[in-house]
């Protein structure tokens, strides 16, 4: 195996509690916002769990209404701010220092500082259950006035204030990159150079700043309703119901592009690392996700076509274009597989579902642009279907892919392979049984959020499938969880470089030393490691 | 173990300081960009604000919808305290200048006096906001009106005062010594933040108590 | 081997779209894929855009999958592989091609749903039968208009909030105006491939027609859009019958309502005798005239009032209406607001201090359901 060496390996360091507590080193807090973020998949996913044992069968009693709509409102919650959110935060956090060539990231204690609120973030979120009205039920969405005070309890302040501050560790998070990635490059690594990762992960940073302070803007001003005798959403007294979710949906719309353009970052370095070719169209991938990021910005409204209150048309054309630009990365992604030579590690499984999977959730998509159409969708099944195919097809993969792959550099060992394909196998099946049939029942006719369905309705078979699926996702997790134990404890190592990658955290240890680099190769193209080991291969550089 | 070719950065690359530290330093940017994401919690505050006010049929709300109250909600009629709690603040933005100019050029006792004024400044729109909070005579939960109101000047207040604060730590650096012509990035970051609360305040104030109503 | 490998390419191009067409064709056989059957004017207009959307969409996936399946068949590395494969970084070309074609199919999507969207939006200013369908917390309830817009009975007629049923002609336009008094609901009936939010605040509307082919058929229908811990059970049915049908079914329902018993004036409403929690100051201010308005069964039972000009006056207004918000709100002539009355839940009584007004005619409603209307004449 060809290494690049250029240190001496820096002997493993043992850190304790006090060291993890405080640090402000990116690789650390890296690490701690991938742990944090994996606890609050693992409870999202319980929550998942309660929510399909009580749609197993129709008519069942075993979940009362006010605790399932809690269920559904905190697994979603969990899932988008407390783990798809940061978890794609803390692998840019640990990758992207080290794909630039910095030492750490521009500001490291408020890098600390982002992370730490998260873990408080989702104690004050859970802690909801505890209230007597138990934890918020409006739906992820809190639309009012279902969630004014007349209607919902403590446990949706709770709630705001959660989602209040995981948006300010956001902000600050994304601040921290764009400095970052903007004035920390090493010498030669030009913007074109930068991995297609940093990229996904600065126009990432730039919806976050330009989002985000939106839905808290959101959030304070139905804290006031609430609390305070406001109006701002109160129909009865000159407020708006419709405003809110304008509010709500700008930024939540942009809000998926942060749950899936670095999970596209991932997939754009390990497609190209394991069928030996480079990523094939790298500008285009850049300007396409520039163009996500910013289309992204103008179709919030297609959450709205059944409010009757928004300008259609406008909607409808945006969210159709924006599939062109996801449409170039799907073929360029797979013009890379073409004419490579393909090595099926997980890494690699992971990346070709994600691949197929998050083609499903865009097909679904284009259905719901179509505003007709989204009039008998919207609301229902489908779109809980569609939803899982982009967030779990293509963000959850995309995860796993990414710890797969990157799991050696963080740890110094190599995670099996086999138990890895056993994962990838039962969590593709469990998946596809889950959420498949779930477009079925969209287009017959089931809403989404109910508690409970009749006997008579016809829903019973696809729903007990379902629940199947979940379970065997669930089970998918341990031999996840068994293969990071083993590996942890005693795995093989794996040395500076075990996939003969392409880009700068492959040119030193594993893990790397607190500072980073002992030395930096030559930055001459996008691929540095690549040029070095195969003494710069003529055909390097951008575009044919 | 290395491989064959030479791979080793120079360090006495005589151009490496320069690569490094062109251009503007990591927490100006790093405030610039704070300021982005700032402007676009107002803006979702200020489009709130122009929903409430395109959806009523008069505005502000009349006696007959809202009562007696409706009454104290025509601040055109006496923009006078307002108007000056804004000159304060635009006199305060080119006191701050003042103060940042003084730095660039080494004149440390000049920014001391230029920050101690635009403190002393901004502390007095924060006793004024609150003196005028007192004279209203409409509160937090006076319909549509009094929320907007509150919840817009409200946090622009809160903006002011994490300002003041940032003065104050920078009055008190200033004081002791710290800053040079070469280092001085805390003044600039503060400055560029005091001239962002106080367009947001100029903006406010067209829009509370200049813009004309229907 | 060389030969085979320039000829697998070109093969697959020309084969993968073939069966992907093919795939798509069996596809569209197979019903649970598909929406169920329209029965409405506009849910075939909704049906035959999603056909189109769904050919285009299946024939999409089943190319791109295609092409991913056979990456991963052809292009597995073999023991042999120790060179590297060429490292071909990007052709403009293809990458116009890929960006063009993508954008031509979603402009016609785009087109075509626009067009669909304005069939199926499309609101006429003469419809067959006006309703007004109003959601609360966890029933529907459905106010049949009359031509002056006011309603002639409400199929909730025994107001214990069981769901209403509505019961509509065939071939006809229906018009539905949406209210809701409480949070936001949604009016949706899977067979009409439609659904449309109520929004408290806001008057939705749309037009249905069932087709005549569908006559005598039970649609059922329910709230799409999350309201509480009632939400699942937000049940309601469509009924079409013919319209000769219609206009008996409606005549017995106008004169049941003509028959039932006028509201009982203020003071004693349903469920004793007390003013739970309605506050009734009757004295105070200016003395005398009272004006009565009672609220019952989403309507004011007496829609001409009358009070003095040029002094101001008090309304005595009852709501009859268990668990439902009601008001008084007086507009003056030009439209403009002249007195807003708090929103109270009945059963209830309380008292509104109206200031003097000049003499004239004074339209009122309630603001929660503005359906209901009456005049007040100043003299």
């Amino acid at each position: 195996m060809a290494t690049t060496a250029l240190t001496p390996a820096a002997t493993a360091y043992r850190s304790g509690l006090y060291d993890w507590v405080t640090t402000t080193d990116h690789k650390k807090i890296g690490i701690l916002y991938v742990i944090n973020s994996f606890l609050f998949f693992l409870i999202g996913g319980l929550f998942a769990l309660g929510v399909r044992s009580q749609l197993v069968v129709p008519d069942n009693k075993l979940i009362s209404p006010e605790l399932y709509n809690q269920l559904f409102t905190m697994h979603a919650s969990i899932m988008i701010f407390l783990f798809i959110i940061p978890m794609l935060a803390g692998f840019g956090n640990y990758i992207v220092p080290l794909m630039i060539g910095a030492p750490d990231m521009a500001f490291p204690r408020i890098n600390a500082l982002s992370f730490w609120m998260l873990p408080l973030a989702g104690i004050i979120m859970l802690s909801g259950f505890l209230t007597p009205g138990g934890a918020a039920a409006e739906g992820w969405t809190s639309y009012s006035p279902l969630a004014q005070r007349a209607y919902s309890g403590m446990g949706t302040d709770l709630w705001i204030v959660a989602v209040a501050l995981i948006g300010t560790s956001s902000i600050l998070g994304s601040v921290n990159f764009l400095v970052t990635i903007f004035k920390m490059r090493a010498p030669g690594m030009t913007m074109f150079r930068m991995p297609i990762m940093v990229w996904t992960v600065l126009v990432t940073s730039v919806l976050v700043l330009m989002a985000t302070p939106v839905l808290t803007s959101g959030l304070i001003m139905l804290f006031i309703d609430r609390n305070y005798g406001g109006h701002f959403f109160d129909p009865a007294t000159g407020g708006n119901a419709i405003l809110w979710q304008n509010i709500f949906w700008f930024y939540s719309h942009p809000a998926v592009y942060i749950m899936i353009l670095p999970a596209m970052g991932m997939i754009s370095e390990i497609l190209p690392v394991f069928s030996r070719k480079p990523l094939f169209g790298y500008k285009a991938f850049v300007f396409a996700t520039a163009g996500i990021g910013a289309l992204g910005f103008s179709v919030w409204a297609h959450h709205m076509f059944t409010t009757g209150a928004v300008y259609l048309p406008f909607f409808s054309f945006m969210t159709f274009l924006i599939a062109v630009p996801t449409g170039v990365k799907m073929f360029n992604w797979i013009a890379t597989l073409y004419r490579g030579q393909l090595t099926f590690s997980t890494p690699l499984l992971f990346a070709l579902g994600f691949l197929s999977m998050f083609l499903i959730g865009g097909i679904d998509g284009a259905f719901s642009a179509a505003v007709p159409v989204d009039f008998a969708l919207h609301d229902t099944y489908w779109v809980v279907a569609h939803l899982h195919y982009v967030l779990f097809g293509g963000s959850v993969f995309g995860v796993m892919a990414g710890t797969y792959y990157w799991f050696p550099k963080m740890s110094g060992r190599k995670l099996n392979e086999t138990l890895g394909k056993i994962q990838f196998v039962l969590m593709f099946i469990g998946f596809n049984m889950t959420f498949f049939p779930m477009h079925l029942l969209g287009l017959d006719g089931m809403p989404r959020r109910i508690a409970v369905y009749a006997s008579t309705a016809g829903w019973s078979q696809l729903n007990l499938v379902a629940t199947i699926g979940s379970i065997i996702i669930a089970t998918s997790m341990l031999p996840f969880l068994w293969n990071v134990f083993i590996t942890l404890r005693n795995g093989e190592p794996a040395g500076d470089d075990p996939w003969e990658g392409n880009t700068l955290e492959w040119a030193t240890t594993s893990p790397p030393p607190p500072y980073n680099f002992d030395h930096l190769p030559p930055i001459r193209s996008e691929r540095p490691v690549f040029d070095v080991r195969h003494g710069r291969v003529a055909d390097h550089g951008s575009q044919a | 173990m290395t491989s064959g070719t030479a791979i080793v950065v120079s360090h006495d690359d005589p151009h490496a300081l320069e690569h490094g530290n062109r251009g503007i330093s990591n927490p100006i940017l790093g405030m610039i960009l704070f300021i982005c994401s700032e402007v676009m919690f107002f803006a979702g505050l200020f489009a709130a604000y122009f929903n409430v006010r395109a959806n009523a049929p008069v505005w502000p709300p009349s006696v007959a919808e809202v009562g007696p109250i409706a009454e104290k909600f025509n601040l055109h009629a006496e923009p006078w305290f307002a108007a000056t709690l804004t000159v304060v603040l635009v006199i305060s933005s080119f006191t701050c200048q003042f103060g940042v100019w003084a730095i660039r050029r080494d004149d440390r006792k000049g920014l001391v006096r230029a920050i101690g004024v635009t403190l002393v400044l901004g502390i007095a729109f924060l006793i004024g906001q609150a003196y005028d909070y007192s004279q209203l005579g409409f509160g937090l939960g006076d319909g549509t009106f009094g929320t907007t109101f509150y919840t817009l000047t409200g946090f622009h207040g809160a903006h002011v005062l994490a300002g003041t604060i940032m003065l104050s730590v920078v009055l008190y650096r200033a004081m002791s010594g710290q800053f040079s012509a070469r280092h001085h990035d805390a003044v600039e970051a503060t400055s560029i933040y005091w001239h962002f609360v106080d367009v947001v305040w100029v903006a406010l104030f067209s829009l509370l108590y200049v813009l004309p109503t229907h | 081997m060389p030969t085979t490998r320039k000829k697998l390419p070109r093969l697959a191009a020309i084969a993968l779209p073939l069966i992907a067409l093919l795939v798509a064709g069996c596809a569209s056989q197979i019903p649970a894929l598909y929406p169920p059957q329209d029965v409405t004017s506009q849910a075939a207009t909704t049906r035959s855009l999603y056909d189109i959307v769904f050919l285009i969409g299946a024939i999409v996936f089943f190319f791109v999958e295609g092409l991913i399946v056979f990456a991963v068949l052809r292009y597995r590395r073999k023991p042999t592989d120790t060179e590297l494969p060429p490292q071909i970084h990007g052709n403009n070309r293809i990458e116009v091609i890929w960006t063009v074609i993508p954008t031509a199919i979603v402009l016609f999507l785009f087109i075509i749903s626009w067009q669909a969207l304005n069939s199926v939006d499309a609101v006429t200013a003469d419809p067959a039968v006006r309703v007004a369908a109003v959601a609360k917390r966890f029933s529907w309830n459905f106010l049949y208009l009359g031509s002056n817009g006011r309603p002639l009975f409400t199929t909730d007629a025994a107001g214990d909030g069981n769901f209403g049923e509505l019961v509509v002609p065939v071939g006809v336009p229906i018009q539905v105006e949406l209210y809701s008094p409480d949070v936001i609901h949604a009016f949706y009936v899977p067979k009409f491939l439609f659904k449309r939010d109520v929004v408290p605040g806001r008057t939705n509307e749309f037009d249905f027609t069932v087709d005549a082919q569908d006559v005598n058929q039970t649609f059922r229908g329910q709230c799409a859009e999350l309201c509480g811990v009632g939400h699942a059970g937000m049940t309601f049915d469509v009924k079409a019958v013919s319209m000769a049908d219609y206009q008996t079914w409606l005549q017995q329902q106008i004169s049941q309502a003509l028959a039932s018993p006028p509201a009982a004036p203020s003071g004693s409403p349903a469920g004793g005798g007390g003013t739970p929690g309605g506050p009734s100051p009757s004295a105070g201010g200016a003395a005398g005239t009272s004006v009565q308005i009672t609220a019952q069964n989403i309507a004011f039972t007496t829609t001409n009032v009358t009070a003095p000009a040029g002094q101001p006056f008090q309304i005595q207004f009852a709501n009859n209406d268990p668990g439902t918000p009601h008001n008084v709100e007086i507009k003056n002539p030009d439209g403009s607001v002249a007195f807003k009355g708090a929103i109270v839940t009945g059963p209830t009584t309380t008292t509104y201090d109206v200031p003097a007004l000049p003499a004239g005619t004074y339209p009122f409603q309630c603001t929660v359901h503005p359906t209901m209307t009456g005049t007040l004449t100043v003299k």
